[in-house]
């Protein structure tokens, strides 16, 4: 294939029209869009790319390593850590959705009620959400740490004996996703609240006029109503989860025996623990690459309904 | 060819000529620079109390002092995040012109070409009679690919600590030997209290480095590879565990971090624990009820903990090395205010600054200095020196999941082969 060299002619044209073009009102979404677009390129795509590539590389977080093609993916697959830490993530992340879903639609619906102190509950309910996860984790480290601590003595109090929550791997499980539970609700509570309240009660008087019991009020009129803004909420919170790093963290730094690691833990260990920034680089994309999989699901479900 | 002319002339010519060179000396940039001091910046981490950075500030201004064409700036740099810290500023060319740094910082960054070997300054301090005020195995430490990469400053080192109302309590004396140890602990095992607390964050690793090294064993064979589960280190571990098998090991342990793990021994709710030796001084109230275990006799006699050899270092991007140097050798020698004025955790590796007033009349820390310190081995042992690999393996989290492991009373066996896979896989063997 042969190439036209470019003539002095054809770069006086391109200088010509980008001059009218810029002159023209057609350019000025875009002049104004530049820099945003600018500083986006510089602190999403460009550490995104070369992120991606040190996926494929064997260096260290000072010295540039060779290129190894596939092989940080390949030891990924083969290690125990990174099995283990995608599915304590699906766990983390199906309970916690479900958990703190299913908790925040509960006190929506009873707020969304004539009950007494609501502004009062409505605010106080949020605390978990707003305390700083430092404040929060510590607290709950500090009720469940040993047989001495708050929850042991509630327990010793029923004549049981006391539970090391934080030092058996099935109860750091459990207590980590209780945790999380107990820091989401108050989001979906707050979106779920805000939905309810912009169902049209008309739709309750005629549901109530054809006879439909409360349950079937709240099957046929209020999830419907809901649906859209529980998919995104969903989908907000499994991101949010999968992504996770105070909780597991503060509260049992990926133990007992890495019991409690999820994705972003091991990522973590491997980059900076580990000094392995090709390995760490890799675990990140494969979470990424797990997530996009989620969203791309979730929202042709979505379109499809 | 003649400049000046005739020679009536030559003599005014040359004043002229000497007072125009002399103003354009002045006058020129070159001779602004040499007025001008020259800036070193210096990041320390935080080894000790608050009081510490105000100690090293003073420490600092005292120099600057003394040395009006070099002054140095003082920074700071706390513990999260630390190797981040380091390594963002390294890469982005805004490293500093020396800073402190844990155990096996100076190596590790020497190995990736950020650090400037100190072989000169060493030589010097030989010269002038200074290098045999270091303690013995501190500066030999820091000897890695036959280069100094650092001065050794302090010295951190676990110690067993007991408390003395318990052992008092149940009838025990103070352990001086590993099967003493046991039993101790499991006498003193009762009402809720247990003889031994430990911990499953880094803290928790640090138990099993002294077991195995107190018991004659290493993580190394001499050509630095990993030999894990050789006799004295299994030895070692199932004499932990056996602890935990006699019920003496508080189960707490597992999930505990080192602040949890201290503040329940100064609760009194354990009689045993390792910890540095700022422990007694940290502990409030309770520091007269808290003693000193002796270096304990392992299973075949022998004696050992594990110890880390802190450092200071030049960094290959510094501008000014002789200048950093000149301040990194005052640093050392004059660096006694940091303990007693600083209260500083750590141990010092100069004999002069060992044997101030401070230090004798801490009694922990004077017994830690005269018989713990000269039984210190690193996590290299028995490979000589230390290497990048160690920062590594002990940053990766594989021996900390092992404690946690064997606090929970899992078999030796089978959690000693998952930590070894680990430990291979880290090293890249």
């Amino acid at each position: 294939m042969s190439v036209r060299p470019m003539l002095a002619d054809d770069t006086t044209t391109w200088r010509a029209s980008a001059r009218e073009w810029l002159r023209s009102g057609n350019s000025l979404p875009f002049l104004l869009l530049a820099p945003s677009i600018f500083l986006m390129l510089a602190v999403i795509a460009y550490p995104m790319l070369t992120g991606f590539y040190y996926g494929f590389t064997s260096g260290s977080l000072l010295k540039f390593g060779k290129f190894v093609g596939f092989d940080n993916y390949i030891r990924l697959l083969q290690s125990t850590d990174f099995l283990h830490a995608l599915w304590f993530s699906f766990i983390f992340a199906a309970f916690n959705v479900i958990g703190c879903f299913a908790l925040g639609l509960g006190l929506a619906l009873l707020l969304n009620q004539e009950v007494p102190f609501r502004g009062f509950f409505r605010v106080a309910l949020l605390l978990p959400w707003i305390v700083p996860s430092i404040v929060s984790i510590v607290s709950w480290r500090w009720m469940m740490a040993d047989q001495h601590a708050l929850f042991n003595q509630i327990i010793g109090l029923f004549g049981g004996s006391p539970v090391y929550f934080l030092s058996d791997e099935h109860w750091a499980i459990a207590a980590v996703i209780a945790i999380k539970i107990w820091r989401s609700f108050p989001f979906m509570m707050l979106s779920l609240l805000a939905a309810l309240q912009g169902i049209d009660r008309s739709l309750y008087e005629a549901a109530a006029l054809d006879g439909a019991s409360r349950w079937n009020q709240f099957r046929y009129v209020t999830m419907p109503q809901l649906r859209n803004i529980s998919i995104v909420l969903c989908l907000l919170m499994t991101i949010w989860t999968v992504n996770d790093f105070d909780t597991p963290w503060l509260l049992t730094q990926g133990g007992p025996a890495n019991a409690t690691e999820n994705l972003v833990l091991l990522a973590y260990r491997y980059t900076f623990g580990r000094n392995d920034v090709g390995l760490g680089s890799a675990v990140s994309f494969v979470t990424l690459a797990i997530l996009m999989v989620l969203v791309v699901i979730l929202l042709r479900r979505q379109r499809e309904r | 060819m003649n400049w000046f002319g005739n020679a009536p002339h030559r003599g005014r010519a040359r004043a002229l000529a000497c007072l125009a060179a002399a103003a354009l000396v002045s006058l020129s940039p070159l001779s602004a620079q040499a007025q001008e001091p020259v800036k070193l910046n210096f990041w320390d981490m935080i080894w000790g109390p608050p009081e510490y950075i105000d100690s090293a500030k003073d420490l600092v201004a005292q120099f600057n002092k003394e040395h009006p064409d070099i002054q140095v700036e003082y920074r700071s740099v706390p513990w999260n995040n630390w190797y981040q810290t380091f390594v963002t500023a390294i890469s982005s060319g805004t490293a500093p012109d020396l800073s402190t740094g844990a155990g096996y910082q100076a190596v590790q960054l020497y190995d990736q070409g950020a650090i400037r070997p100190i072989d000169d300054v060493v030589e010097e301090l030989k010269k002038d009679g200074e290098l045999a005020d270091f303690m013995p195995n501190t500066v030999d430490t820091l000897r890695y690919d036959d280069h100094y990469v650092a001065l050794p400053w302090g010295i951190d080192i676990r110690v067993w600590f007991y408390r003395k109302d318990l052992l008092e309590q149940a009838g025990v004396k103070v352990p001086t030997t590993w099967d003493e140890l046991r039993a101790a602990a499991k006498a003193t095992t009762k009402d809720g209290r247990y003889g031994v607390v430990g911990s499953g964050d880094t803290g928790g690793s640090h138990f099993l480095y002294n077991a195995l090294l107190n018991n004659g064993g290493g993580l190394f064979t001499a050509d630095r590879k990993l030999d894990f589960k050789n006799e004295r280190n299994v030895e070692a571990f199932e004499a932990l565990a056996g602890m935990v098998a006699d019920g003496s090991v508080s189960p707490a342990s597992t999930g505990y971090n080192s602040d949890d793990r201290r503040a329940a021994f100064n609760r009194g709710q354990a009689a045993f624990t390792l910890d540095g030796p700022g422990l007694i001084a940290q502990a409030g109230e309770q520091a007269a009820n808290i003693g000193v275990v002796p270096p304990l006799a392992g299973m075949h006699g022998d004696k050992g903990t594990i110890f880390w050899v802190n450092n200071i270092m030049v960094y290959e991007q510094t501008k000014h090395p002789e200048q950093t140097k000149t301040f990194l050798k005052w640093w050392s020698k004059n660096q006694l205010p940091l303990w007693t004025k600083g209260n500083s955790g750590q141990l010092p590796t100069r004999s002069s600054i060992a044997a101030d007033d401070y230090f004798k009349k801490d009694a922990a820390r004077a017994y830690v200095l005269e018989h713990y310190v000269p039984v210190g081995k690193t996590t290299a042992t028995n490979a000589a020196g230390i290497f990048p690999a160690l920062n590594d393996l002990e940053g990766e989290g594989a021996m900390q999941a092992f404690a946690q492991e064997l606090w929970q009373g899992k078999p030796v066996g089978p959690i000693v082969d998952t930590a070894e896979a680990r430990l291979k896989s880290v090293l890249k063997e």
